[in-house]
């Protein structure tokens, strides 16, 4: 049964005061009108003079080593500058995805090169990073993608398609799961190579998908015979499913998996304070047990991470855990127009209300469906 | 004292894996001497008295750690009351009391209790295992005092024998019957919290065998020419069970760093939430899975989940516990839901 464990690990003092400067951050930055909360904003809200000041302030690259401008602080310091930004809807998307995998995956396999020129830039909140996986004909079969990287004289040659690629349009780099050679009849996971593929680089065509919301984050990026240099291959050829598949712990297992539509529950709870106490004390006190139990689980992944753990199955927890209580709790609060009706909220209530469900169907489909997590999770139960 | 632990974690698993059957379960009177020697074996370890102050011959393991061994004795479907003597006996202890030795089983509920020169009278209500003990710890408020009260010859008329439950539970109406000892509950101690951590403890233990149970099942059970955990439709049930289990063990796992006396009542509350809520569905799942043979007596499963329906309902249900968490927060102070959670 240990393959289940979350165990307890208990918040710090040092890690409370950091929470406590984080949030005075926060606050003074809400006060002078430098953001307004918004929801799901670790996806859609993308502020690059926002990322430059975490990044002067230390708390991005926060894991990373010192050598490389990184701050040498724990996964779990990390974790807790997380969870303020995200509970406060702050613009971290320009950032969000080179702070969380990419500069890791770069640090764990990329050469001194890549290293040393990319790792103090993320670190300084000014380079920004896309993922590189999903195409057109692949989505959860990560393993059936078809762009293609050929070796040529001086390095490699790049042809092929990705998709749903968020913040593509405003990154500066996306690491690319490429085919370098065909895929065996028993193991269709060999193979495959990662590219740390420059965005300026002639021939890399970026287009941008509306969402449903209307909004443009997503990306269609063509890479049309793209000419790389030996050095952007990340890691070591042919190992790019191993690598990819240790780079989604980290995707997975954050404290965003639970808190993309918080703003949204602080307000209402603002708002409605006094009509809870009287008919809401249940709905409120479920909430809050979910929230809580999460936070306890994704903080133990964290520190999993920190002592150099691979929990891909705990991250599978948490994340279908995570995205089962966002859509619970828009269903608690649409219960709640019982009582008080829908179009007597504020009306900024209501537009946090109506955008969460809007986009909520896309919580279990970023990052890895529904329908992969568990299979990830059955296959740990010996069941596949 | 964690080393300590593990010897007995490690003991615990051997003695109920030798002696604990699912014909065992089939029989739990006093007459049944397996049932007897197991109790034997499990007291000459000093099981019952894990938290017992050492002045009393106990261990003095803290109550909140001894969960594991909670765990353990629960998820191996051990047909006795230890949990239920571990907590009396910790509770008695820590309110002065001397624990007798054999099982001791407790009571919250009463209706008309009457206390007299040292004689108590009235309806003692739903005490697990009664049938297996004379040794009663009744929890009671009186002029807004709680007391403890040990009765160790309990004698009177059975007026409920609750049959749905796997475990077997008493309503009893006794009348003059001698008090061994009264004395004030210790102050830092709240039993409906404590008794739920148990409840939760023990119901994770026997999720987990339940998960086992329906792992097992479906890798052995062919159907349409292949093993049921070859359908992706079980398997994703499967993995519902184990999401459901690995939340209610990390929510419990905040309680066993805690002492007696801590501000815990949220994690406490929460422990019981997440356990109850996920014995619902790892019920349910369990028995969709496992067809008919899981609906009958003869096969394990429905020893588990008969006691984790009874269990999610003890000491409060998941209702109860998220209308305390609720109002705490909401009622008794001011701050934004963030800044209460983090």
């Amino acid at each position: 049964m240990s393959k289940f464990n979350f165990p307890f690990i208990k918040e710090t003092n040092e890690l409370s005061n950091l929470r406590k400067e984080v949030r005075e951050f926060i606050t003074t930055c809400i006060n002078n009108n430098e953001f307004t909360p918004s929801p799901d904003a670790w996806v859609f809200s993308a502020d690059p003079s926002f990322s430059k000041k975490l990044g002067s302030k230390g708390w991005l690259g926060m894991s990373f080593p010192k050598e490389y401008g990184g701050h040498q602080r724990t996964a779990l310091e990390r974790y807790v500058v997380t969870e303020e930004l995200l509970s406060s809807g702050a613009p971290v998307a320009a950032h969000w995805i080179a702070d969380r995998q990419s500069g890791s995956q770069i640090l764990r396999y990329g050469n001194e090169k890549q290293k040393s020129s990319i790792i103090p830039r993320i670190t300084a909140g000014e380079c920004f990073f896309a993922i590189g996986m999903s195409e057109p004909d692949s989505g959860s079969d990560l393993a059936s993608v078809k762009t293609k990287a050929t070796k040529t004289e001086n390095g490699w040659k790049l042809e092929g398609r990705k998709i749903w690629s968020t913040g593509a349009h405003l990154a500066h780099y996306m690491i690319v799961l490429a085919r370098t050679s065909p895929a065996s009849e028993k193991n269709r996971h060999e193979g495959l190579s990662q590219f740390l593929v420059d965005l300026s680089l002639p021939n890399v065509k970026i287009t941008g998908i509306a969402d449903m919301t209307g909004q443009r984050h997503f990306n269609e990026t063509l890479f049309d015979n793209v000419e790389l240099s030996d050095d952007t291959l990340l890691g070591e050829e042919g190992k790019g499913w191993k690598q990819v598949v240790g780079e989604l712990a980290l995707e997975r297992s954050g404290p965003e998996r639970f808190l993309s539509h918080f703003t949204l529950l602080d307000s209402f709870i603002n708002e409605f304070r006094n009509s809870l106490i009287h008919s809401g004390t249940k709905l409120v006190g479920k909430l809050i047990s979910e929230i809580q139990t999460l936070r306890r689980m994704s903080f133990s992944v964290a520190s999993m991470l920190q002592y150099g753990e691979s929990p891909e199955t705990q991250a599978a927890f948490v994340k279908e855990l995570g995205n089962k209580f966002e859509k619970m709790m828009i269903e608690t609060l649409r219960e709640f127009s019982n009582i008080v009706p829908l179009h007597e909220w504020p009306n900024q209530l209501q537009n946090l209300f109506e955008d969460a469900t809007l986009r909520i169907p896309s919580n279990s489909l970023r990052g890895g469906t529904t329908e992969i997590m568990k299979g990830i999770i059955a296959r740990q139960l010996g069941l596949r | 004292m964690i080393e300590e632990l593990e010897i007995i974690l490690e003991t615990t698993s051997k003695i109920l894996q030798k002696h604990v059957n699912h014909n065992l379960r089939q029989n739990i009177v006093y007459e049944n001497n397996d049932i007897l020697n197991l109790w034997n074996e499990i007291e000459k370890n000093g099981l019952p008295k894990i938290s017992v102050k050492e002045k009393f011959g106990g261990y003095e393991i803290p109550f909140f750690s001894i969960l594991p061994l909670i765990k353990i004795v629960n998820n191996h479907g051990t047909p006795l009351p230890l949990s239920e003597t571990i907590l009396s006996n910790y509770v008695l202890s820590e309110s002065d009391i001397n624990p007798p030795n054999g099982i001791v089983t407790f009571a919250t509920d009463t209706k008309n209790l009457q206390i007299e020169n040292n004689m108590i009278s009235g309806d003692i209500l739903s005490i697990p295992y009664l049938n297996l003990t004379k040794n009663l710890l009744i929890i009671n408020e009186m002029n807004n005092a709680k007391q403890a009260i040990l009765i160790d010859e309990i004698n009177g008329e059975i007026i409920h024998k609750k049959n749905f439950l796997a475990e077997p539970r008493y309503d009893i109406k006794v009348a003059n019957l001698n008090i061994a000892e009264i004395k004030p509950l210790n102050n830092k101690i709240d039993f409906k919290f404590l008794g739920a951590v148990l409840r939760s403890a023990q119901m994770i233990g026997a999720m987990e065998k339940v998960l086992d149970l329906s792992i097992n099942y479906c890798s052995e059970r062919q159907q349409f020419g292949r093993a049921l955990s070859k359908f992706q439709a079980i398997q994703h049930q499967i993995s519902d069970m184990a999401v459901e289990l690995s939340a209610s063990s990390a929510a419990l796992s905040a309680i066993t760093d805690l002492n007696l006396g801590d501000n815990n009542f949220n994690d406490i509350a929460i422990s019981k939430i997440r356990a109850g809520a996920a014995a619902g569905k790892i019920i349910a799942i369990s028995h969709q899975v496992h067809g008919a043979i899981g609906f009958t007596k003869e096969y394990e499963l429905s020893y588990f989940t008969k006691n984790l329906n009874s269990w999610r309902n003890d000491f409060g249900n998941e209702s109860f516990w998220e209308e305390f968490l609720g109002k705490i927060f909401l009622e008794k102070n001011n701050k934004n839901l963030w800044e209460y959670l983090a």
